[in-house]
């Protein structure tokens, strides 16, 4: 060990000092030789011949130096880095080769660095706080599959006492704030937190202090309520002045004190929330006024709970745990023993999780879209890769009189090896490189198109030390894919033989074929994996748009005004939306202005039960929604009559049904005229009957339409509501959001900022994951396509290139052109068909994998396999058509005469 | 490219063993050194220069000799050698190896 290091100080003072080792190695060479010569003379040598004597036995200097120089180098090194300068030359010297090389796999190998960022900052990325790995999240489950992750506020109560293997267990939900300031109100990003939130997400605040069990006592905390603000907020709202804490803030109309600031890395437990404000739930109630979530007890399911264990606790304890004292729980907080029954009958239990990476929805809807894109992009790198191979290993077989030369000039194969490994290191390095130097760019657009207005989410997809290590992996993975077979199959075989034969054999070619054209019709079965994923895919998204929503969301506009904060109630406010209509629809543009609680796609859902005359329970979407809302929004109406603003409070309560809900609630009779009752509690209502509509979607396009009844909102029961005022435009959009704010000032000013969207949006956003899987499956399917076109073109221009003799003789012979041209172009063909055969049967079995993102689209869909394999065999023939022509170019006597 | 024969290696250890043994009784250059074993041999063994300066050079990467530039007897300069603590152990383990193979050797060539 210590001799090694010895060793290792004396050749690294040499590779330091180069210089004076040559010069000490001269002179001590030219030391000995004076001594030699002085001896010669001394013993009477003529001096002609101490000359001829001492160069005799000396020989050259240089090869003197060279001897000794060899000995004080880093032999390992020394090689490598000649190799890299070689193999840097050698690619210089075939840009054309080098340049695709490169880009195929910065596309390979960026387009798989972008998704593993993406799945990094969803799904790997643990929280930025303390011992995230004893963080749990809480959910409930029962006979449904689905794990369900809100739960209500008396639950989670019953839960925060528990602590055997929890230190906190703590509860949270996202809830938009409007903040008064001085220049109107404003909505920012906030969070309701229990009180053993901060606690055991245990970050230290920047200033002042963070909300604790004290502050989520029923009624806050004796000294108010108090708000805790974000590092960007403290900026952007107080300028970051340092006496920030104990100012007021008023959030939601009620009086918030500053009580401390979070620094900038800490985001909660959602990692995609990112709030700007944490509240106490014990100020929800204040907040929300007559729509709270606590007062509305076990009924409202809103909470995300989570929970940091016992430093002993593992988490089969803390599931076990949970999952014991479910009933407990229940019997404890909920009053309802009714309730109780049908959800233990139901084999309810709360469950625990890893939480370690927080908690957020996004995540059960993106999983498994981005892990598809991950499995497609995993397919271009490895298409991207067997591509290089085949190429490198054809350039291998036009090199092999090089290789040759070099073995028989005493070059081991290992050496020879190396290189080659070398130059395809240095081709996935490079490639590596410039994909992670496009990757932020993919990145971004593609987190735009998959997240792109559905959620205000902050999906952290920068390149950390996990992303690098992925993205070196792929590269060193990527060398040793391209090069090591190329590598081991251009040193193998027969020296002699190859420097007969030289460059001009067929034989090498015919010897060495049989593995480049298997991996070239993997290529091809790959290619068309994904080819027909991103047909199926493709064609299911064409499907979903031409479905239909039930209504016409071309040119519809909504705007959202938010009242339940505005001292307007009951009557006033309906007067309030009443006149707003009059005014938004004598706007330029306008054709039909209406209102609706809910809109479509808007992930809100208004159920209720109602029997039908057979005794049987059904559930029944429903909707709160001005006069001529089924115009405005194209619904066709098959009979009866629309609501009127006459249809108040007082007179008897009118119902619009759906034709589903027609035929599920009244199938025997005329439904105009009847009545239904729906039972809520002890109290029971009912309803008239007074049109029937068709079918229009309620939460999303995937789900059929549900069946839905629509109640006049003028005979809403709740005193405040938030509509959304529907316009039917034909013109621009922009200027109505102003002249609607502008209306409220003159009505009743301070109304906060509506906020526009337009219908045809959230039809699309509604469809984002769809859109994002086929658009990226569309391009990467091209960039297969172009892949292979360049793969199959390369190897068989190759290939033709050596074959130029034998065609040559060949047509010497009689052999037509078009028979030459055929002879070339038949052998891509073999490859192509045995690619799509294979390819065929393996897209049959891994778009199972596909089904659950189809809409009323087969796995099997005939046109679309049928697509797909005409596009490969265009793009193959193609790519084999160019060598195929160019061989029938050669001139017999050229191509002869060369040898 | 690294081929290397058996006899090649008994003579390689053979050369260092009177490289050693030459530098038992102080620095000496390595012309020093060739000339003593070839005056003490009574030139039976004459050193090649072009196995000695290497077996030098890879006896001072191994840390066997110690290397210093001085003047030599007609004051020009000189690398000078000099045994390491190493190179007296590796010495004596050398000597009573060699004292071993060559009575064996002996032996073997007195059998009748």
């Amino acid at each position: 060990m210590v001799q090694h290091l010895h060793e290792f100080v004396l050749r690294l003072k040499a590779l330091l000092f180069k210089r004076r080792l040559d010069r000490d190695m001269a002179d001590e060479l030219a030391f000995h030789q004076a001594m030699l010569r002085d001896k010669l003379l001394r013993q009477g040598v003529a001096p002609t011949e101490v000359d001829m004597e001492t160069g005799r036995r000396f020989g050259r200097a240089s090869r003197w130096h060279e001897r000794l120089r060899e000995l004080w180098q880093f032999r390992r090194f020394e090689n490598l880095v000649r190799d890299i300068s070689f193999s840097a030359r050698v690619l210089r010297k075939s840009p054309g080769f080098t340049v695709v090389a490169i880009l195929t796999l910065a596309l390979g190998v960026g387009a798989n660095t972008t998704v593993f960022s993406m799945i990094n900052g969803l799904l790997l990325r643990p929280l930025p706080v303390p011992a995230s790995n004893q963080l749990v999240v809480v959910g409930t489950k029962d006979s449904d599959p689905q794990t369900n992750y809100s739960l209500s506020e008396p639950m989670f109560r019953g839960l925060e006492r528990r602590r055997k293997v929890f230190t906190h267990v703590f509860a949270f939900n996202h809830s938009k704030m409007q903040v008064k300031g001085n220049n109107g109100v404003e909505n920012v990003q906030g969070q309701i937190v229990s009180g053993d939130f901060f606690p055991a997400l245990e970050t230290a605040p920047l200033l002042g202090r963070t909300l604790g069990p004290a502050d989520d006592v029923k009624g806050g905390n004796p000294a108010g309520f108090g708000v805790v603000i974000s590092e960007g907020f403290w900026q952007r709202w107080f300028n970051r002045a340092p006496n920030v804490i104990g100012q007021k803030l008023e959030l939601d109309n009620t009086l918030f004190t500053v009580v401390g600031v979070m620094p900038k890395q800490f985001i909660g437990a959602d990692p995609l929330d990112h709030p700007d404000l944490f509240v106490s739930m014990a100020s929800e109630p204040a907040i929300h006024g007559t729509r709270s979530l606590t007062v509305a007890g076990f009924h409202a399911w809103w909470l995300t709970v989570m929970a940091r264990m016992n430093p002993q606790a593992t988490l089969e304890q803390a599931n076990a745990d949970v999952s014991a004292n479910s009933s407990a729980i229940l019997h404890e907080v909920i009053p309802d023993a009714n309730w109780i029954a049908k959800r233990e009958q139901r084999h309810f239990r709360f469950t625990a999780e890893a939480g370690s990476k927080g908690f957020t929805y996004i995540r059960l809807f993106f999983t498994k879209p981005l892990m598809a894109v991950f499995a497609m992009c995993g397919g271009i790198l490895l298409l991207a890769c067997l591509n290089l191979a085949s190429l490198l290993m054809a350039r291998g077989t036009a090199r092999q009189k090089e290789l040759a030369t070099r073995l028989a000039m005493g070059a081991t194969r290992r050496r020879l090896v190396q290189q080659l490994l070398v130059e395809s290191f240095l081709i996935a390095v490079a490639g590596t490189a410039a994909g992670l130097v496009i990757s932020p760019l993919i990145s971004q657009a593609i987190s735009a198109l998959l997240l792109g207005g559905q959620y205000e989410t902050h999906l952290d997809t920068s390149l950390d030390l996990r992303v690098f290590a992925f993205a070196a992996l792929a590269a060193i993975g990527a060398a040793l894919l391209i090069g090591l077979i190329p590598a081991l199959r251009a040193t193998s075989g027969n020296l002699s033989d190859q420097m007969k034969h030289g460059q001009h054999t067929t034989l090498a070619y015919e010897q060495q074929a049989v593995l480049p054209r298997v991996m070239m019709a993997v290529e091809v079965a790959l290619a068309l994996m994904l080819v027909v994923g991103a047909g199926l895919l493709a064609s299911s998204l064409v499907r979903l748009y031409r479905s239909g929503a039930g209504f016409d969301p071309r040119g519809v506009e909504n705007i959202a005004f938010s009242m339940d904060q505005q001292p307007l109630k009951g009557d006033a406010l309906l007067q309030f939306y009443r006149q707003m209509g009059e005014g938004l629809s004598h706007q330029p543009g306008v054709k039909d202005v209406s209102f609706a609680w809910i809109i479509p796609f808007a992930h809100m859902v208004w159920d209720e039960d109602f029997p039908a005359p057979d005794g049987k329970v059904h559930n029944i979407y429903q909707n709160s929604v001005a006069p001529a809302y089924f115009q405005t929004m194209r619904i066709p109406f098959f009979s009866g009559r629309d609501f009127r603003w006459g249809d108040s409070g007082s007179s008897e309560r009118k119902i619009i049904l759906n034709q589903a809900a027609a035929k599920l609630l009244l199938p025997d009779h005329n439904a105009i005229g009847q009545f239904i009752t729906k039972k809520d509690g002890e109290k029971t209502f009912r309803y008239e009957v007074i049109g029937v509509v068709g079918d229009a979607k309620y939460e999303d396009l995937r789900s059929a339409a549900p069946p839905t009844a629509y109640v006049p909102m003028c005979q809403d029961d709740q005193e405040t509501r938030s509509y959304n005022a529907v316009l039917r435009t034909g013109g621009p959009a922009a200027p109505l959001v102003g002249a609607a704010h502008a209306l409220a000032e003159q009505i009743q000013p301070g109304i906060p900022m509506p906020e526009m969207t337009a219908m045809s949006d959230t039809v699309r956003d509604s469809m984002s994951a769809e859109r994002m899987m086929a658009l990226l499956s569309v391009f990467f399917a091209v960039c297969a396509l172009i892949v292979t076109a360049v793969g199959l073109y390369g190897t068989l221009a190759y290939a033709t290139e050596r074959r130029t003799i034998e065609i040559g003789i060949r047509m010497a012979l009689g052999a037509r052109r078009a028979q030459v041209a055929g002879m070339v172009f038949r052998q891509n063909a073999a490859v192509a068909l045995a690619g799509t055969a294979t390819g065929l049967i393996a897209a049959l079995l891994a778009s199972q994998a596909l089904a659950g993102f189809l809409y009323g689209t087969s796995t099997r869909d005939p046109w679309v396999l049928a697509g797909s394999i005409v596009a490969l065999a265009l793009i193959a023939s193609a790519a084999s058509l160019l060598p195929a022509v160019r061989a029938a170019g050669i001139e017999p006597m050229q191509a002869i005469r060369c040898e | 490219m690294e081929r290397s024969t058996d006899s090649g290696d008994l003579i390689q250890g053979t050369l260092e063993m009177l490289v050693l043994k030459a530098l038992l009784r102080g620095p000496l250059h390595g012309y020093g050194v060739a000339e003593w074993i070839e005056q003490t041999s009574q030139q039976v063994l004459k050193v090649e220069e072009g196995a000695l300066y290497p077996a030098l050079h890879r006896m001072e990467l191994r840390g066997l000799l110690k290397a210093k530039w001085g003047a030599s007897e007609n004051n020009r300069r000189a690398k000078f050698y000099e045994l390491t603590s190493e190179g007296h152990r590796r010495l004596n383990a050398e000597t009573q190896r060699w004292a071993r193979l060559s009575s064996a050797v002996a032996f073997v060539m007195q059998a009748s």
